[in-house]
């Protein structure tokens, strides 16, 4: 097993338990930091889930992406449904097809020095997990930020285990700011300042929130801070990716 | 002739040369849909501006500029959903690989646009609009019922006259201007730039404006009916308008960096929070002019 067949096999045993899946973690140091990565996520999520129901607000969040989300595959079921009837398919659905794969960010124009296909073993692999691990991070952010007796809980926690401190922090997701400042200097060396300008301020933003939730743990406007803040840094790391994939 | 004259002669007609290469470089092209109702438009353009505006039937009509031939337009439609792709070839630049798009959609299509530098116009629609750009100007203006979402990086954001509208800006370092803005949900959130909302707040909506270290200005004339709660962490926050002050509130009231109340009819308001970090919040009347 490579990495590639690693990462398709985790949407069914996301634990990397397989006997296969163990044996190619042995000797794969990236991918066995991905699968602790995940293992992570999903065991917070889990305790987050099992504290109190998160807010409507959230629910609405996730309902929304999921449909967008239904909506894109949709669009690409129909567009393989009308290519596999075909004969000769025509120049418009192979277009429509691709249209989607690059809005997608699964193809990209030839590049001299990079695969096509997603690999875990390039330098920039961690952007394919960068959206859903930020939505998974916001969503426990959002539940976190909503409860202030979890938050206060956490932060008990923090003190005394500084392993979960991670859960709240940026780095679980994958968001590394040197990976990000590099690959937009390599892409767009001109917008590298504006982006290590505005990444400074959002996570002085972020420190900001923690600081005033930990002030203030009771108050709503606090709590809706910190997760605003930290869906600013999420969408910076957004427009980064679509830049760098034209 | 004189040496100088013959000089100027050459260089003018080598920079008459340099236009009309450019022009030649130019290509027009242009695309025409039959669309039903609700039709969804999506036009994702790297480098280069893109103008949205209302057509007259239900047909959606792309004109589009390209700059070089390093870039080429990608145009399909799937049922009742049109999409254009400026696909960029190997070698383009943010200036070989520029398109300009001018877009004619039916009033009630849905909207979505994205460009890394150019700037992002839409108008007269009651479709939802989705736009996103990295150093994008973003101006939206005469939308009606619809909802309105808005992603910079450091693109200046202005919404003109957006009513009954869920709207939601998000903005790194882009000033974002709110003119005339009403509807149910109104979100402005920026990490540093400034926040300026003009307007009356609606009747019955929700209006929410935060920023970090950008400065939050909002003027409103004396009709404006809503509950508004004020508070910076670290910044100055100044009041010109007399409110009703509210004895119950959720976190204590310190002069100078918050307030809370109620200006005019308190049985028909808005629900206004105005919330920064270090930036100052100012509530000021709008004067008759």
């Amino acid at each position: 097993m490579n990495c590639v067949e690693l990462q398709e096999s985790l949407a069914e045993i996301e634990d990397g338990s397989r006997a296969d899946q163990r044996a190619h973690l042995k000797t794969c140091a990236e991918c066995s930091a991905l699968v602790a990565d995940l293992n992570l996520i999903a065991s917070s999520a889990i305790d987050l889930r099992e504290a109190e129901e998160p807010s409507p607000r959230v629910w609405n969040s996730i309902e929304i992406a999921v449909r967008q989300l239904e909506a894109e595959l949709n669009l690409i079921a129909s567009s393989a449904i009308e290519l596999r009837e075909a004969e000769e398919p025509s120049p418009r659905v192979w277009n429509s097809i691709e249209i989607a794969l690059r809005q997608e960010g699964l193809i990209r124009p030839p590049r001299s020095s990079r695969s096509l296909l997603p690999s875990l073993s390039s330098r920039w692999a961690w952007a394919r997990w960068m959206v859903p691990a930020a939505a998974v991070l916001l969503i426990a952010v959002g539940v976190y930020v909503r409860q202030h007796s979890l938050a206060q809980q956490l932060a008990t926690d923090l003190a005394t285990h500084p392993a979960s401190a991670a859960v709240s922090d940026v780095a679980i997701a994958g968001l590394n700011d040197d990976d990000l400042l590099q690959e937009v200097s390599e892409q767009t060396p001109a917008m590298k300042a504006q982006y290590a300008d505005n990444l400074r301020s959002v996570n002085e933003y972020i420190q900001d929130a923690k600081g005033n939730v930990d002030a203030n743990p009771n108050d709503e406007e606090a709590r809706r801070s910190l997760l605003e803040a930290y869906q600013e840094k999420a969408m910076l790391f957004e427009l980064a990716m679509d830049r760098t994939q034209p | 002739m004189s040496g100088r004259t013959i000089k100027l002669v050459v260089v003018g007609a080598m920079v008459g040369a340099m236009s009309a290469g450019t022009l030649l470089a130019e290509t027009h092209k242009e695309f025409h849909f039959n669309v039903g109702t609700k039709a969804g438009v999506s036009v994702n353009n790297p480098y280069g501006s893109i103008s949205v505006k209302p057509s007259a039937g239900n047909t959606v009509t792309i004109n589009a500029v390209l700059y070089s031939d390093k870039v080429e337009v990608d145009s399909s439609q799937t049922g009742n959903r049109v999409e254009i792709q400026s696909h960029l070839l190997p070698g383009a630049t943010a200036e070989s690989g520029r398109v300009d798009y001018e877009v004619l959609v039916p009033a009630d299509a849905s909207l979505t646009l994205h460009s890394n530098t150019g700037s992002l116009h839409a108008e007269k629609l009651h479709g939802d609009v989705t736009l996103e750009g990295a150093a994008s100007t973003v101006d939206i203006r005469d939308i009606t019922s619809a909802h309105v979402h808005v992603k910079t990086l450091n693109g200046p954001v202005t919404l003109t006259n957006v009513q009954d509208g869920h709207v939601e800006v998000d903005s790194l370092s882009g000033e974002v201007t709110l003119i005339r803005v009403t509807g149910p949900l109104v979100q402005v959130i920026s990490t540093s730039g400034g926040i300026n909302y003009t307007g009356d707040f609606g009747d019955s909506g929700e209006y929410r404006l935060t920023s970090h270290s950008g400065n939050i200005e909002a003027t409103v004339p004396d009709s404006t009916s809503a509950d508004v709660t004020a508070s910076s962490v670290r910044g100055e926050v100044h009041d010109d308008i007399p409110l009703q002050p509210k004895t119950h509130t959720s976190f204590i009231v310190r002069q100078g960096s918050a307030f809370v109340g109620t200006m005019g009819r308190a049985a028909v308001s808005s629900t206004v929070v105005l919330r920064s970090f270090s930036g100052k919040i100012h509530l000021r009347k709008r004067t008759a002019k």
